[in-house]
């Protein structure tokens, strides 16, 4: 009877101590995977930028392959939210609901990821790299946020100060989307310029759904602008370029990193990119730089579909998850959240394909130093064939 | 004033392909009464055929074009043939209902085949090159699409009038059964009408893919051609026309001396202003059928 009890008891330790391991397990996390989430517009007007969850993809699938995180391998869940906010939310939802996404990677688009960042950040959920550069990340930050991408504002501010220093434009105009992302570049953009004494001569809106461009331009050229700044996205971006060709007015042409795609953008343009600069927060794609060379290697030539381009957007799908993996790395095999959290604020001028890229301890006053990732960019300009020439070094720029 | 005579040309460069739609909308709905909502993803799978055979198969111009044309008007028959001729107890509803399924399919379709990336139709004629006229400047593709616009619109129109299946073509629309006591073999007359109206379709939508092409590159033509049609009266086609250069005119001159964010929306205003002053459009005749 003694003894009988003695096996009751112990079984009911083991059952007390069994379940309290569970339920402290951290959700996401199990003994050999980590579940992480990622949303990207594989369908709709957005669809070209939904490279980035392919090649995050490809990236985990390459990590897998080499033997995983501390013995764990990743299981990635990506869904296709046609870079709508509602399909966001509820893809999410689901996920994190159902499966239990340990933390969630990249989501392009400022909008649909605004639309879920309640969601996630107030469930205490890490994010790691939204694939924008908006400054809604770290303004104001959230100790659950870590952005990669480098803002769009500084891109901005880099470009002008870059073309009216080195290359003396004397009157900036800009063509923007309307609407956060066009809006953020139009705020650096002035407030760069009114540092050097100067304004912008044109500020010329660009709806999403527009096509004919000729209004645009014929402002632009109304300016007289030596330099316009292209905030559009790469189809208005192509048009601008090509209309200002028909209409013979030739200014500059500066862009933003989410037109420096320029492969593609020559091959759009049938050749007019050419001699536009644009900002870039990565290696080029034929960078010799040993960890590109195995990211195409053991990522892009293993596991993307056929037919897959080593764009810019795609290779970015991995330098935005890299610092998610160093902090896995750093967080070691007892992993928890707040783990996590820490490891990630221990990254400091981490170097992958991408700029530096910095943490700090969360500081609701320094968004930008605590949250804000990547602070440098460089400068590329578009020559024949799609190459690009290095036209600076990486540039570190004040936000904001 | 030199701005002025810019908008001017521009707004009538840019009306040839609301026009081309425009047109292509109003010919479906003379015979059906029925908006084809799938009128610019059947110009978008013709052009991306044409794309497919230039880029992947090395055919020449001369052959991938016609074979395209030849190809949306096979597209328009079976369409009609094989989904809106089978909907049963078919009404307006129903029919439009029909027509938005078959956008998302065709969409799907080309998105599916050909990715999303934008990309690059090989043409003749650059889309950046142009003309200069003193100092107003219009584009080679904008001068073709414009000559090709109007040649379009004087065949049909001719066509339409003076031809024995186009008179058969309205007295379809105006009074089906009646068309069909009279030997009429109104169904076939359907199927022609979509052939006819989906080969206008891709002429627009192979003028338009030099200069842009991506899965929804005839979203705002159709959206625009539709406003023509509207303006136009949905069943007159010089209507459909004269409105297409009307509102690209409109459009360019409210970017320039109003507002550009509103530019694209005017086309809607005035869908709203012509739908509660005069509904039957700007240049049709009420038909009112009697009972």
């Amino acid at each position: 009877m003694k003894k009988t009890g003695f096996w009751v008891l112990a079984a009911m330790v083991a059952m007390v101590f069994g379940l309290t391991s569970n339920a402290m397990a951290e959700e996401g996390v199990t003994d050999t995977e980590i579940h992480i989430g990622q949303w990207g517009p594989q369908t709709g007007p957005a669809a070209p930028w939904g490279s980035v969850a392919r090649g995050t993809d490809a990236y985990f699938k390459m990590i897998n392959a080499e033997g995983g995180i501390h013995g764990r391998k990743i299981v990635y869940h990506m869904f296709d939210d046609a870079y709508n906010p509602a399909k966001t939310m509820a893809g999410v939802k689901e996920l994190q609901e159902s499966i239990g996404i340990f933390a969630w990677a990249c989501g392009v688009g400022t909008t649909p990821g605004l639309a879920v960042r309640e969601y996630i950040t107030s469930r205490k959920i890490p994010w790691v790299g939204p694939a924008t550069g908006s400054s809604h990340w770290i303004d104001p930050p959230n100790r659950y946020l870590f952005a990669v991408y480098p803002l769009y504002y500084i891109e901005a501010k880099a470009l002008v100060r870059y073309g009216v220093e080195k290359m003396g434009f004397k009157r900036v105009a800009i063509a923007y989307l309307n609407d956060d992302y066009g809006k953020n570049g139009l705020a650096a953009a002035r407030k760069e310029l009114t540092a050097h004494g100067m304004q912008l001569v044109a500020e010329v809106p660009v709806e999403l759904k527009d096509q004919d461009m000729k209004p645009h331009v014929m402002k632009l050229r109304q300016a007289e602008a030596d330099m316009v700044l292209l905030w559009v996205v790469p189809g208005h971006a192509v048009r601008i370029v090509g209309t200002s060709a028909a209409m013979q007015f030739a200014p500059q042409f500066m862009t933003v990193s989410t037109c420096s795609d320029f492969p593609l953008m020559m091959h759009i343009s049938k050749g007019l990119f050419k001699g536009v600069i644009a900002t870039t927060f990565g290696e080029l794609p034929d960078s010799d730089l040993p960890l590109m060379q195995k990211y195409k290697k053991d990522a892009h030539e293993k596991f993307a579909a056929k037919g897959e381009r080593w764009g810019l957007f795609y290779y970015a799908g991995i330098l935005f998850v890299e610092p998610m993996v160093e902090g896995l790395k750093r967080a070691g095999r007892d992993l928890t959240r707040e783990k996590f959290i820490t490891a990630m604020e221990s990254i400091k001028g981490f170097k992958g394909i991408g700029g530096e890229i910095s943490y700090d301890i969360f500081n609701p006053n320094k968004g930008y130093e605590s949250r804000g990732g990547m602070r440098e960019v460089f400068m590329i300009q578009c020559l024949e064939g799609g190459q690009a020439k290095r036209m600076s070094d990486w540039t570190k720029i004040q936000y904001p | 004033m030199l701005d002025f005579l810019q908008m001017i040309v521009s707004g009538i460069a840019v009306g040839s392909t609301y026009a081309l739609m425009g047109i292509a909308m109003v010919i479906v709905y003379k015979t059906s009464e029925v908006p084809n909502f799938a009128q610019g993803e059947m110009a978008l799978i013709s052009s991306f055929f044409a794309f497919m055979l230039l880029d992947q198969y090395g055919w020449p111009y001369h052959l991938a074009f016609p074979a395209a044309l030849v190809f949306s008007i096979l597209l328009g028959f079976f369409l009609e043939y094989s989904i809106l001729r089978r909907a049963k107890e078919p009404n307006i509803l129903g029919l439009i209902v029909i027509t938005i399924g078959i956008e998302m399919i065709l969409l799907g379709l080309v998105s599916w085949k050909f990715g999303a990336d934008p990309k690059s139709m090989p043409f003749p004629i650059s889309p950046w090159e142009s003309f200069a006229i003193g100092e107003v400047f219009i584009s080679r593709l904008e001068m073709l699409t414009l000559l090709v616009a109007l040649i379009i619109m004087v065949v049909l129109f001719v066509f339409l009038r003076h031809s024995k299946l186009g008179v058969a073509m309205k007295a379809t629309q105006q009074n089906n059964i009646a068309a069909r006591i009279m030997g009429i073999r109104t169904h076939r007359i359907m199927m022609i009408t979509w052939g006819i109206s989906s080969f206008v379709g891709c002429v627009a939508g192979l003028l338009i893919a030099p200069a842009t092409m991506q899965p929804y590159m005839m979203w705002d033509p159709l959206l625009k051609g539709f406003a023509a049609a509207v303006m136009g009266g949905m069943t007159s086609l010089p209507g459909a026309v004269v409105a297409a250069y009307l509102l690209g005119i409109i459009e360019n001159l409210f970017g320039g001396y109003v507002s550009i964010e509103f530019k694209s929306a005017v086309a809607f205003a005035i869908i709203v202003l012509v739908l509660c002053i005069k509904p039957s459009g700007l240049f049709a005749r009420h038909y009112v059928k009697k009972v």
